[in-house]
């Protein structure tokens, strides 16, 4: 009889410090976790400086018709690549240029960035960008580890080629000159 | 060992009041009864429950700007406890490594530049979490104390219901690589 109440007083006793630890400061709850995850995309852009290039006075049959340079700034931050293009494109080649309905080619306007020489927009689409016959690469700028972010800063020129004997008519000749960054 | 009258003393000394224990029986003599107490102590509760939100996304970060995560986190806090030994239930949000509070490649985001924010609760504006532990609960530079509830006998079996909005402040943080920025972020509840 006496083993038997000891084992109950025992049991009682477990009980009661159970009991007493078990509401007190410093419980604390099981961790939550909230999972967090933020994407940044690749960028890749082209500014220019201004949007207007003007030719005052054109000059039949000649290559000395200059409009006015455009700085520009292309910029990207890449995760993978093996270069930056720039392309020069017009959307309509026929009619790169237009006085009513009277229209220089793309490929009597010529484009180039720095010193290299003058190209004709006659080229065909890079890396998806671009129409056929009526596209110039700009540059193309390798890329790789070291170089996925940074940017560059180019002035265009373009001119038209009317050499050697293309005459127009008196009038405005108006067109749009589209600039795109590719990665390839 | 005890003999059985000592043994009765101790028993009192521990509890109170309440159940017999039977005597030692002998052959005509009825032993003293003696009177014990049964304390039953119900545990404590305190959990955190998640119930939306759990899993945050930036679809497209920009950098030198504010960034919010689009949804709050919803955060269930519920207790059962002793207003006697309780003053405060506190919830903290932290990050384990406060400088690494998020990863992407090899850039890492500190803590310092993720803000947390729940109205119903003490950060009512954009925080950073970058503050110390409460309670022994958080990391040093890493932690937000998201509300702090003093407990009394009218709410010592509660449940609240609080929202915490994220933000990420890349202004004037270095542009980032394109790459998955992750980390973990820790809610855990303590009492004070």
């Amino acid at each position: 009889m006496l083993l038997v109440t000891r084992g109950i007083a025992g049991a009682l006793a477990l009980t009661l410090a159970a009991g007493t630890a078990s509401a007190q400061v410093g419980l604390t709850s099981s961790p939550a976790t909230v999972g967090l995850t933020a994407t940044k995309a690749s960028t890749l852009s082209v500014l220019p400086l201004i949007n207007t290039a003007t030719l005052a006075s054109i000059t039949d049959s000649s290559s000395a018709n200059v409009f006015s340079p455009v700085t520009l700034t292309t910029a990207w931050n890449l995760k993978a690549g093996s270069s930056v293009d720039l392309v020069g494109w017009f959307a309509t080649p026929t009619q790169a240029l237009a006085n009513g309905s009277d229209f220089i080619p793309s490929s009597q306007v010529e484009g180039r960035v720095g010193a290299t020489a003058y190209a004709p927009f006659s080229n065909g689409a890079t890396g998806g960008v671009g129409v056929a016959n009526g596209s110039l690469v700009l540059f193309s700028q390798a890329v790789g580890a070291g170089t996925f972010k940074s940017s560059r800063s180019d002035q265009l020129d373009v001119r038209l080629n009317l050499a050697p004997s293309t005459s127009t008519i008196a009038g405005d000749y108006t067109g749009t000159l589209n600039l795109e960054a590719v990665v390839q | 060992m005890p003999t059985h009258p000592r043994f009765g003393a101790v028993l009192l000394g521990l509890v109170g009041t309440l159940v017999t224990v039977p005597a030692e029986a002998q052959a005509g003599r009825l032993a003293q009864a003696q009177v014990l107490s049964l304390v039953l102590a119900a545990p404590s509760v305190l959990g955190v429950t998640i119930t939306s939100g759990a899993s945050q996304s930036i679809a497209s970060l920009t950098d030198n700007a504010v960034n919010g995560f689009p949804s709050p986190v919803t955060i269930l806090t519920n207790w059962n406890l002793n207003p006697g030994q309780t003053a405060r239930v506190n919830l903290v949000a932290y990050f384990t490594t406060p400088s690494q509070a998020l990863v992407g490649g090899a850039t890492q985001i500190p803590s310092s530049r993720v803000l947390g924010r729940v109205t119903t609760g003490l950060p009512v504006t954009f925080t950073a979490i970058s503050q110390g532990p409460v309670g022994g609960i958080g990391t040093a530079g890493g932690s937000l104390q998201l509300f702090s509830q003093a407990i009394s006998g009218t709410n010592k079996v509660a449940t609240r219901t609080d929202n915490l909005d994220l933000q990420l402040d890349l202004v004037g943080f270095p542009t980032l690589d394109p790459e998955n920025y992750t980390g973990t972020l820790t809610l855990q509840a303590v009492t004070q």
